[in-house]
């Protein structure tokens, strides 16, 4: 029942159904040569097999049933707990027969409806008679599962195909137009590029999230050197708040939160420090292995290294469930397995490697075994608080720390004690108070480190439970991607995680590359050439253009890894660079009929323009108005929000409002990211919800969304002060006011009919109330 | 004559509704339209997609367009529908399933002993293995035509037993409140997937156009384990989220002006802004289309939906039945009788929530159980009985299905020597009514001691395929692709509880 149950509900992927093979009636005698007799079984009886009984009774099987294995033939001969389930020759001791006929208080298959026809069935018997000829002399390996072995072939497994002829990217951009879809800029193909205003504003938004200034957009206009553009480029890749857009995406793929979700959503002690180390990695350029390496593996790899640490917070950012009462250890440390691995598969593989926990996956070739051996590379990994003080400074904290426990268990023992309701409420509430004293936590590093001696012994769970253990299984990588006889990683490896991170980095992992390409191209052109930037597998979108793909996957890596490059070259491509807007890898992807099909939503049309990002909304108000408060990195900021809404914390202490109020007006990236608090501004916005990967933001418009930019304490605060702003640039000059206020929220001269308008209505109206009507422009809010 | 309008609009979407545009091609005329498609034809697709050109003279062409290029927009649904509406009483905490709709005469019985070996083994997150049963305080008794058995907790809601079916045989995967709160919800154990009312929303859009169709009414006394994300559209874009009522006369956030503004001049900067918007306007742009109708239904919220949250026009009889104006009613009534308002300005979901702040304010009888249920049902039981009354008297409980349950019941076991009871989630009580449920009715049960489901047990999952199918929903046409897979309400299939459709 619950097969079924997973096969059609859980992940409705067919297979679970299949239609029962036509047979016709062969002519062969049934003393026929061997070789006839092999070609009976091929044409006749595997498929059959395979069809109606391997989901039970094989290798693929999630459950074996009855111990019978029907895929080789020394598992058909031995048969399962019953007995042998064929007898050569004698068809009516074969247990098989009497099986299928529904006979002798058997029925395979079980259901009624699937009794196999007549004609089959006769096949069958014919087939015994003839001494149940059977090629299949070994038991089958997961490589020779035909499933998997089509599987295999699949696309995103492939290695990725070089250039032949050496040619380096650079001279394909520069030179000819070689490569299909990423046309280079100044090629005679050359489609009408946008105007400069429209340009600049596109790339700024695109590489560092904010607003071109008036004077960056005279600057380039003003500049007819025909390396304008590149500097502009240039500029904007050596600027620090490069990273602080590069990084938002990451920050969501991986699911960046800095609580850990569920009822306590304790606050993980400085997980900030994990966005600014993504920050400045990508404002390095790290080398993207070296930065998948670091997460992987940081503290395996420089156990020292203080950013090698920050690094792996990585396994520490998904939701974790503690809980009160009876705490079951094993559960839990399951739920923070299953967690961390998969967000392996989602993040950096491509894979929907999660799928795979419960049963083998129905729709990728990843076995279950494949699940619990990669989870195997995590069996150690414990949560490890570095802490970074001094041993006076923590002395000092744990003297202040204990005298407040201390307290806390004495008003402990008087809730035993009490004999009311009340009283019990009015001391939990008293403890509450004294939690809400304990000293800040000193510093630290909420890193992992590797407990040996904690290991925990992966299985593969049957159906996922961790009660109900299996198989044992170590350390190897997804067998699809390696070679057959690949042995398990030895329980003795110190560095589990490393060798995860060796194989996911190797030049000739085909994922990898492909994986983060992709998600890079999606930032510049709105859709990756995969849309399903999470899912390369096969259930995942095909690559709109394979050829491009790989080539930016294989220069990536030719290039050390480095992103910027990348960057680089995309934004500077004629199709990039388009005044048709961003044209991605072409036409093909426009119609964008993935979601529509399912959904009657509408969708972006990503290329012609897209819609700000609900960060890129606020920082552009923050930077119009001149409130944008620069600073980068440290602690996390968490402003003031409706109070209802802290009110609906199960702690609504751990909103505490960072004091120094210049904080508020911070880059967005440093905002708290709190999983059971986000800001509604945020929240209208599609920011997404941090509990699972994002691949990519929805971009939905809704009347609330208006309601917030129109109305919410935000966007009318910031209206005032951008008002402000002008008079104090403009004095009470209406035109010059108008003048400049078009060019700091949209980068260009008001036009005579705006100027028109804008007048009239400033005769009478507030200039905050104009502020707004900015902000809420189409303009401001989309970039094209 | 609006209503009227936009419910024929509501025709435009469905998505089965197949319509030839010029070059030949089919499409489903829900799909979000191509970039290049002219205003003009777009009213022209539209209005072919009910009956042909000559309607267009009919309908106001803004009108036509906000319905193609709003995702809120009126879809039909799979099936005919029987409800239109959901509400949901939620009883957070977990209330007592032998304490109030499950009667078991064993238990008192069994009083003080330990649990019999037969009747097996249960996990729970504090009562030890050697806790001894508890009996109840509470009496039963027979009500209605139907004679189901309700507990002295609820005299009031007793009397509408007619039209209600008790689910005696609901349970859940687990036993601990933020993962059996998101199971509720969603179907899932874990954060971060849609509720059921982002899910009816997607699948059916709104019938208001001046409220927000998906609202939670959380408890002002604070707030549940599970957090915020129980009621939250997961991964369903932005548009479907649930609006978080506060408490007071304005439970709207940001339908307020600020302070400094009249209204005549917002009025004024809304239309310079339009103004500003169409003298840029490509006509081909639908997403700004989309833009504009957005700020155009967000004005209409703004001074329509005061309208509704102002309960100072309502009759003092109503006031009264609802227990508004006394105590300990008078929040929970405030709260249900804004539930009513809202159905009945067309609102899809509303969950009105009992219980938050620390255990005991909830349902979550740990210590005492009679202390902690006498007074949770003296808050609830007058202003739930009143919602049902009342929505039937104004024709509109047929249409409004309105459940009740909490994300657990409590154990037959004692926590404490206070007499409190734990989580228990093997088996509990829950129950519906209206649109469309056939009430009167006591379905499935629960052991001798209301230990664990044993007769005709109903799994969320089944409340959920329920709720959808009364809303005229399939549960596996409902989907939405999320990390490579089409994700859907009830994560393995349920099942509809046919004995009270």
């Amino acid at each position: 029942m619950l097969d079924s149950f997973f096969h059609d509900a859980c992940c409705r992927c067919g297979f679970g159904v299949v239609a029962v093979v036509c047979l016709v009636m062969s002519s062969t005698s049934a003393h026929a040569d061997d070789a006839d007799g092999l070609r009976f079984f091929r044409e006749k009886i595997e498929p059959v097999l395979k069809a109606q009984c391997y989901s039970c009774h094989s290798r693929q099987a999630e459950e074996l049933k009855g111990s019978l294995r029907l895929d080789f033939k020394a598992g058909v001969l031995r048969g399962g707990d019953s007995g042998p389930a064929v007898v050569a020759g004698k068809s009516d001791e074969s247990l098989l027969i009497q099986a299928i006929r529904h006979e002798g208080g058997m029925a395979m298959p079980p259901k009624k409806e699937r009794k196999l026809s007549d004609k089959t069935i006769a096949d069958f018997v014919k087939w015994v008679e003839m001494g149940a000829p059977d090629p299949r002399d070994r038991e089958p390996t997961e490589a020779e599962d035909s499933k998997f072995d089509e599987a295999r072939r699949h696309w995103a497994f492939q290695p990725l195909r070089r250039r032949a002829d050496g040619r380096q990217p650079s001279d394909d951009l520069r030179g000819s137009k070689d490569v299909r879809g990423l046309t280079p800029a100044g090629s005679p193909e050359i489609i009408r590029e946008a105007d400069k205003r429209t340009l600049i504003r596109r790339v700024t938004f695109d590489l560092i999230g904010l607003p071109p200034t008036p004077e960056e957009v005279e600057a380039f206009v003003g500049d007819e050197s025909p390396e304008a553009y590149e500097k502009v480029v240039d500029r904007l890749l050596g600027s620090r708040h490069f990273g602080e857009k590069a990084a938002q995406q990451w920050l969501d793929v991986v699911r960046f939160a800095e609580t850990e979700g569920y009822e306590y959503d304790r606050h993980i002690p400085d997980a900030w420090r994990y966005r600014d180390y993504v920050i400045d990695s990508f404002n390095k350029d790290k080398p993207f292995d070296r930065f998948l390496t670091e997460q992987l593996a940081g503290d395996e790899i420089e156990p020292e290294n203080r950013e090698c640490l920050t690094a792996s917070i990585f396994h520490r950012l998904g939701p974790v469930r503690r809980n009160a009462g009876n705490t079951d250890i094993a559960l839990s440390r399951n739920e923070v397995l299953t967690e961390r691995t998969d967000i392996l598969g989602a993040a950096i593989l491509g894979l929907t490697v999660g799928c795979a926990r419960c049963h083998n996956h129905k729709l990728e070739p990843i076995t279950q075994k494949d699940y619990y051996r990669l989870q195997a590379y995590l069996a150690a990994t414990e949560e490890h608080n570095l802490v970074l003080a001094s041993a006076d400074e923590r002395q000092m904290w744990e003297a202040e720390t204990k005298k407040v426990k201390d307290e806390i268990a004495r008003v402990q023992k008087l809730i035993k004690d009490a004999t009311t309701a009340a009283e019990k409420d009015r001391l939990a509430q008293q403890i509450e108070d004294l939690e809400d004293k304990l000293p800040a936590p000193l510093p630290t590093i909420p890193s992992t480190h590797n407990d040996f001696a904690k290991r925990t012994a992966i299985h593969v769970l049957k159906r996922g439970v961790w009660e109900n253990k299996g198989e044992p299984v170590q350390p190897r990588p997804l067998s699809v991607l390696v070679a057959d006889d690949l042995p398990e990683l030895s329980p003795g490896e110190t560095q589990p995680r490393m060798q995860l991170a060796k194989w996911l980095t190797s030049p000739n992992h085909p994922l990898t590359a492909r994986v983060i390409v992709n998600r890079v191209w999606q930032q510049h052109f709105g859709t990756g050439l995969v849309k399903t930037a999470n899912d390369f597998g096969l259930k995942g979108e095909k690559p709109s253009d394979p050829e491009l793909l790989d080539w930016l996957a294989a220069s990536l890596i030719e290039n050390g890894w480095r992103l910027k490059p990348l960057h680089r070259l995309m934004v500077l491509s004629a199709n990039y660079r388009s005044g048709e807007g961003r044209v991605g890898s072409g036409e093909k992807n426009t119609a964008d009929g993935r979601l529509s099909s399912d959904s009657p939503l509408p969708t972006p049309h990503s290329q012609l323009q897209r819609r700000l990002s609900a960060e890129e909304i606020r920082d552009s108000m923050l930077a119009v108005s001149g409130r944008l408060n620069p600073k980068a990195g440290g602690p996390s900021v968490i402003v003031p929000v409706d109070p209802d809404l802290v009110g609906l914390l199960y702690k609504p202490s751990q909103w505490a409002i960072t004091s120094d109020v210049s904080e508020h007006d911070r880059r967005s990236i440093y905002l708290i990211a709190k999983r059971n608090l986000r800001l509604p501004f945020f929240e209208n916005l599609d920011a997404p919800a941090l509990q699972t990967s994002c691949a990519r933001r929805e971009s939905s418009t809704h009347p609330p969304q208006a309601l917030e930019l129109l109305n919410g304490t935000l966007a009318n605060d910031l209206a005032q002060a951008f008002a402000k702003r002008l008079e104090r640039d403009c004095g009470s000059d209406r035109e010059k006011i108008i003048d400049r206020a078009f060019r700091l929220a949209l980068g260009r001269a008001p036009t005579a009919n705006e100027l028109q308008r804008s007048s009239e209505f400033l005769r009478e109206q507030p200039l905050g109330e104009f502020a707004l009507a900015l902000f809420n422009l189409n303009e401001f809010l989309y970039v094209r | 004559m609006f209503d009227d309008t936009r419910r024929r609009l509501g025709t435009l979407a469905r998505p089965d509704d197949r319509l030839t545009i010029e070059d030949g091609h089919e499409c489903p005329s829900y799909v979000h339209a191509r970039a290049t498609r002219t205003r003009r034809e777009f009213v022209r697709e539209a209005c072919c997609g009910f009956g042909g050109l000559a309607l267009a003279s009919l309908l106001h062409e803004e009108q036509l367009r906000a319905a193609i290029t709003n995702p809120l927009a009126a879809k039909h649904p799979h099936v005919e529908a029987k409800a239109k509406s959901i509400v949901f009483l939620f009883m957070a905490g977990g209330p007592s399933h032998v304490e109030t709709y499950d009667p078991k005469p064993l238990l008192n019985k069994l009083n003080g002993q330990r649990r019999p070996k037969e009747f097996g083994e249960a996990k729970y997150q504090f009562v030890h293995t050697d806790a001894r049963l508890l009996g109840t305080k509470r009496t039963f008794r027979k009500y209605g035509e139907s004679g189901i058995e309700v507990s002295d907790l609820f005299p009031h809601t007793a009397t509408c037993i007619d039209d209600i079916a008790v689910l005696r045989s609901c349970y859940g995967d687990s036993v601990v409140h933020s993962a059996a709160q998101y199971e509720l919800f969603s179907g899932r154990v874990v954060p971060g997937f849609p509720s059921m009312g982002s899910w009816l929303l997607y699948g059916l859009g709104a019938e208001s156009r001046s409220l927000p169709s998906y609202v939670v009414m959380p408890d002002p006394k604070g707030a549940l384990e599970a957090g915020q994300p129980m009621y939250a559209h997961g991964f369903l874009p932005a548009v479907y989220q649930p609006t978080m009522f506060r408490p007071g006369d304005h439970p709207v956030l940001n339908l307020d002006l600020p302070k400094h503004v009249t209204p005549q001049q917002r009025r004024r900067t809304l239309e310079f802004l339009r103004s500003l918007n169409e003298s840029s306007l490509d006509p081909a742009d639908e997403e700004f289309h989309a833009r504009i109708n957005a700020y155009d239904v967000a004005f209409r919220m703004q001074t329509e939906a005061p309208e509704v949250f102002d309960l100072s026009r309502e009759p003092q009889e109503t006031l009264d039945l609802y227990g508004i104006g006394s105590e300990p009613t008078n929040d929970y009534g405030r709260r249900c009788l804004f539930a009513r308002k809202l159905v009945e300005n067309g609102v899809r979901f509303v969950c009105v929530v009992s219980g938050g702040g620390p255990g005991n304010m909830q349902w979550d009888a740990h210590g005492d159980i009679e202390e902690n249920h006498l007074r949770k049902a003296a808050e609830t039981d007058k202003p739930v009985a009143a919602l049902l009354k009342d929505l039937k008297r104004r024709g509109l409980l047929d249409t409004t299905l309105v459940l009740w349950g909490g994300e657990f019941g409590r154990s037959p076991d004692a926590q404490s020597p206070t007499g409190g009871r734990d989580h228990h989630n093997l088996g509990f009580s829950m129950w519906m009514a209206g649109g469309g449920i056939r009430g009167g009715q006591a379905v499935g049960a629960t052991d001798a001691i209301g230990l664990k489901a044993v007769e005709k047990p109903y799994h969320f999952r089944d409340i959920h395929t329920t709720i959808l199918h009364q809303l005229g929903l399939d549960q596996h046409q409902l989907t939405y692709p999320h990390l490579g897979r089409d994700e859907r309400l009830t994560f393995l299939e349920g099942q509809v509880i046919r004995e009270i459709v």
